[in-house]
């Protein structure tokens, strides 16, 4: 440090930190992200693609059915490439066919709640009154309780099947969703945009469709990947209790709940769901944490 | 410690923002000292660079800035130094006054252990007196029943208030130097010349050296033995103050002086103002920054940076091709203008 | 800092804004035995019930009155601190939260406790940003934040109870009886839960600490030549601490709500584990009373929270 040209590399601002702070991997800058964040995207992507094409995986075992022996440990084949479970079907099959199961459901209960939550969220936000204090409310008691708590509490009532299982997923982000959009649109009610179409005498259903919600998709997009891995760990832990997907249908939290009586003999045998969930989770939360630095860091330039 | 020796002396300083695609570039040649005792105003547009160059000299500037040249502070490399040391020798030696007091204190800490932390800290000097001290200062700034005070949390105060508390807490070290990046810009008219004068008479008072910051020549005027106009990242032109104002000779300085409300214009006369904009970091023009809005530029303004010149009286230096007349004649801003006119 | 107001303020407030929450999950609660397909007399026993037992059943807690008037009662009895008996042991459903309570909650205060760390550690990192423990403990946090709590169950308990054989797998003993067993069972299910939470604490902690280095109060403070760690102590780590506190709250209510995959791994007889049998039995009361049990430990918890405020920031008067 004493020659006059050494740095002084000392200091606080956010955007200096977040940049020294980003993993060795942010050197490798790919347009839009680090590389690591372009995998993740890539894994989601590959995910998407088992969950709609597994069917047509060339030599894939059902995952309903036995296939070899009982607890097999891995080997090169295809089918037995994760090993086989208690009852000797192929784990590597029912991992894949419990991508297409959980994708399914949380995809299907997330457009549930982010349609549903848009609406109300919107009209909240743009008629304020008895209505935003009712979503504010709605949000407030769901963030009260534990999810796993909502849904056992529902499925003692109601029993578990698929159906059921996707509907009260969906009801427990559509409070969070609304609260987005409604502060979106809280921030534009008074923007130029908004003043003149008004002014220009649009009905307030243009208003909201043309120009408030083209708007608030970007901070419902930067929300979604966080809250679906949420529900990823909800329906896992579902499926984990015995509460979830009813066998024999393949989810990966059933199927780590089942190789945990044979953890001591075949400890190898949770590798492949474990790594299923874990991964996928992860990736979703990358992709989550990059899409809301993006949204920030933009909004702080406007 | 000699007396003649300049408090602070950049040599040559440049600031970089690593980016990408390219660094950027924002301060550069960066020449100046302030003797001991002066004052030297700093002025520039906002986006000159001012306030990196004050946190430059503090050592304080974000992570992602590579400062490079020479910085004696007191006779002291300050880039010799171990980081640690340096911050430490900092706090002593200089006291810093930022531009909003709104922010500066912090709301979670009674504002007498924020004047007197610093003292506690450098000097060990015990709870009791480091409270005396601060009292003391607080009263020296003009704060009523400061005992009662020191316990207060900032939100009790108002901005001028605030800024009071905060040239108090700059002076507990008894600094050599002060610097005051626009400490006075985000207050009230009426507030900011009660604060620049208290400035004024403790930097005087207390034989202190002290730098001006601001966007207003006004501000600088009648308060500071030199001044340093920043454009764009450069220094364009530093001199006397008095020098400066009579005979301006940068484009950019005259510029500024004309956009200056002054006492024998005619009331409604229009302010001329500087068409354009300042110079974006991403793209800085080649020759001289000042070039694009410049009305008397020509080819060379814009491909070659023009080169520190001198004028008649050797402490007034400037950087255009193209430099006004030397007019040696009336002022140009009625008044006083430095503090050898004013203390006539 | 006048007096006891603002403490009076938080309480009052949290109460009010409780109650509609209150209402709303009570009402929730009661309605899920609408939900149910047939009765709820013949969910609970099942198929093989002859319809006088279904119909006895029924009217013995008035599955048979409309939903208002079946709401209105339990609030009636709840007024009378009778929250009915369970279905299967006829205990008072009351009597049984409160004893499965007991274990939940030192589960849930432990485990807070020992997630405590994550804070030093986010005040370390986020003083020294990009540092090797900076990226150790981002990766590290990121990662644990990927792993559901089922996973890391089974693999803690696979390391540590199968594998190495230090703790047991499953097991309980009352504090109150063996103090020492009761720590050693409790171990591995408080490892486990706070693991998750410590990750949690850790990355809010740190991102917020990062944020308010950035206040110009602690470039102040640095262009004085403060040592760091006087500033994070002194500047940093109060001003975080309502961010760090409202995310401890949300937390400490989920865990004392019951730790469903915790509790049921390794057998542990508290609230979350109580829930599952009560699914398993189809116990609708007792599935009540612990939805209306989470809402008041909220409410209870974000008094404390705002309590907190007030203590933590001056300028609180509480909104
Ligand atoms: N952390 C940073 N990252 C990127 N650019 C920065 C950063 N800090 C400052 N800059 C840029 O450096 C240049 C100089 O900024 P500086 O704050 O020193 O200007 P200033 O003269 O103090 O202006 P003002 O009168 O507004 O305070 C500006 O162009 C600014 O955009
Ligand atoms: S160098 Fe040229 S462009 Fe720059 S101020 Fe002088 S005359 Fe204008
Ligand atoms: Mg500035």
């Amino acid at each position: 440090m004493s020659s006059p040209g050494a740095p002084l590399v000392q200091g606080t601002r956010l955007g200096d930190i977040a940049r020294a702070a980003m993993p060795a991997t942010s050197m490798l800058k790919l347009p839009g992200g680090t590389l690591f964040e372009m995998l993740a995207a890539a894994f989601l992507v590959f995910l998407v693609l088992i969950a709609l094409f597994v069917d047509f995986i060339p030599g894939l075992v059902s995952p309903k059915f036995p296939y070899g022996d009982f607890s097999q440990m891995p080997d090169l084949t295809l089918n037995g490439l994760l090993g086989t479970d208690d009852i000797g079907r192929s784990i590597l099959s029912r991992v894949l066919y419990g991508a297409r199961a959980s994708l399914t459901i949380v995809f299907v209960a997330t457009c549930l709640s982010v349609s549903v939550g848009l609406l109300l969220g919107m009209l909240a936000g743009y008629y304020r009154g008895m209505l935003e204090r009712m979503v504010d409310l709605y949000a407030n008691t769901m963030s009260a309780l534990p999810s796993v708590l909502v849904v056992l509490a529902f499925v003692t009532a109601t029993g578990t099947s698929v159906g059921a299982i996707i509907l009260i997923l969906g009801i427990l982000d559509i409070g969070t969703y609304a609260r987005v959009a409604k502060a979106g649109v809280i921030s534009q009610n008074n923007r130029d945009y908004v003043l003149a179409a008004r002014a220009m005498g649009a009905t307030d259903a243009r208003i909201l469709m043309k120009e408030i919600l083209p708007n608030l998709i970007p901070a419902l997009t930067a929300v979604m990947p966080t809250l679906m891995a949420g529900l990823i760990i909800t329906e896992g832990s579902l499926s984990f209790l015995g509460y979830g997907i009813p066998a024999p249908a393949p989810s990966w939290g059933g199927m780590i709940a089942s190789s945990t009586d044979l953890l001591s003999r075949f400890p190898v045998l949770i590798v492949g769901p474990t790594m299923a969930i874990v991964l996928t989770v992860y990736a979703l939360n990358t992709v989550g944490d990059y899409l809301a630095h993006r949204l920030n860091s933009r909004e702080r330039g406007n | 410690m000699s007396e003649d020796l300049p408090i602070l002396a950049c040599r040559d300083m440049s600031c970089q923002i690593s980016a990408r695609p390219k660094a950027l570039d924002v301060l550069q040649n960066i020449d100046f000292t302030v003797a001991r005792h002066t004052a030297l105003g700093i002025v520039g547009e906002s986006g000159a660079g001012k306030s990196m160059l004050v946190k430059s000299i503090m050592g304080i500037a974000p992570a992602s800035v590579r400062v490079n040249g020479q910085i004696m502070l007191d006779g002291q490399d300050l880039f010799a130094m171990k980081p640690r040391d340096r911050a430490r020798f900092i706090g002593r030696k200089v006291g810093i006054v930022f531009q909003n007091p709104m922010t500066s204190l912090n709301p979670y800490v009674p504002v007498g252990r924020q004047i007197a932390e610093a003292c506690r800290q450098h000097f060990d000097v015990p709870r009791d007196e480091a409270r005396q001290r601060a009292i003391e200062l607080l009263r020296t700034v003009g704060i009523a029943d400061p005992e009662d005070c020191y316990d207060y949390y900032p939100h009790h105060f108002s901005g001028g208030m605030k800024q009071r508390i905060m040239i108090a807490a700059s002076l507990i070290c008894h600094p050599d130097l002060l610097i005051a990046d626009e400490a006075t810009t985000a207050l009230d008219v009426t507030v900011q010349k009660e604060v620049l004068d208290l400035l004024q008479t403790i930097q005087e008072q207390r034989q202190m050296s002290m730098i001006l910051v601001s966007h207003n020549l006004g501000v600088v005027a009648g308060r500071t033995d030199e001044i340093l106009v920043l454009y764009g990242g450069h220094v364009v032109e530093y001199g006397p103050t008095s020098e400066v104002f009579r005979n301006p000779r940068h484009r950019y300085t005259e510029a500024l002086l004309s956009a200056m409300p002054h006492m024998d214009q005619p009331t409604h006369t229009r302010l001329r103002t500087i068409a354009g904009q300042p110079p974006s970091l991403a793209n800085k023009p080649a020759g001289c920054p000042f070039a694009p809005r410049c009305g008397a530029a020509e080819g060379p303004c814009h491909t070659t940076m023009p080169d520190m010149r001198t004028g008649t009286d050797s402490r007034h230096r400037f950087a255009c091709h193209f430099p006004l007349e030397q007019t040696v004649g009336p002022a140009v801003v009625s008044g006083a203008t430095d503090r050898g006119a004013r203390a006539q | 800092m006048t007096g006891l107001k603002p403490y009076a303020k938080a309480v009052s407030t949290r109460i009010l804004a409780g109650i509609p929450v209150f209402l709303l999950v009570t009402f929730g609660a009661t309605a899920l035995s609408s939900l149910a397909p047939g009765s709820a007399a013949q969910l609970i026993l099942g198929d093989n019930a002859t319809a006088e037992q279904v119909a006895a059943l029924n009217s013995a807690y008035g599955y048979d009155l409309p939903l208002w008037e079946r709401y209105l009662k339990w609030l009636g009895n709840l007024l009378q601190g009778d929250l009915g008996q369970t279905l299967f042991s006829q205990q008072p459903v009351l009597d049984v939260v409160f004893d499965r309570a007991a274990v939940t909650f030192e589960i849930a205060f432990l485990a807070m406790a020992l997630s405590l760390v994550g804070i030093p550690a986010a005040m370390y990192t986020a003083s020294h940003p990009g540092g090797i423990a900076d990226r150790f403990l981002r990766s590290l946090s990121s990662l644990l934040l990927a792993v559901p709590t089922f996973v890391i169950v089974v693999l803690l308990s696979y390391v540590f109870a199968i594998v190495l054989r230090w703790l047991p797998a499953t097991g309980w003993a009352n504090f109150t009886d063996d103090p020492i067993a009761n720590l050693w069972y409790v171990a591995l299910p408080v490892i486990c839960l706070s693991l998750h939470q410590t990750a949690y604490l850790y990355r809010v902690a740190r991102n917020e600490m990062i944020t308010v280095l950035q206040e110009d109060f602690v470039q102040v403070a640095r262009a004085r030549g403060l040592s760091l760690s006087y500033i994070m102590l002194r500047h940093v780590l109060r001003p975080s601490m309502p961010q760090i506190l409202t995310v401890m709250g949300l937390s400490l209510t989920y865990m004392l709500a019951g730790s469903f995959v915790v509790e049921s791994y390794f057998a542990v007889p508290g609230i979350g584990w109580t829930v599952l049998t009560a699914v398993k039995s189809h116990d609708i009361p007792l599935v009540q009373a612990i939805l209306s049990l989470t809402v008041v430990i909220f409410v209870i918890v974000f008094m404390l929270v705002d309590i907190g405020y007030a203590i933590i920031d001056p300028r609180v008067t509480v909104s």
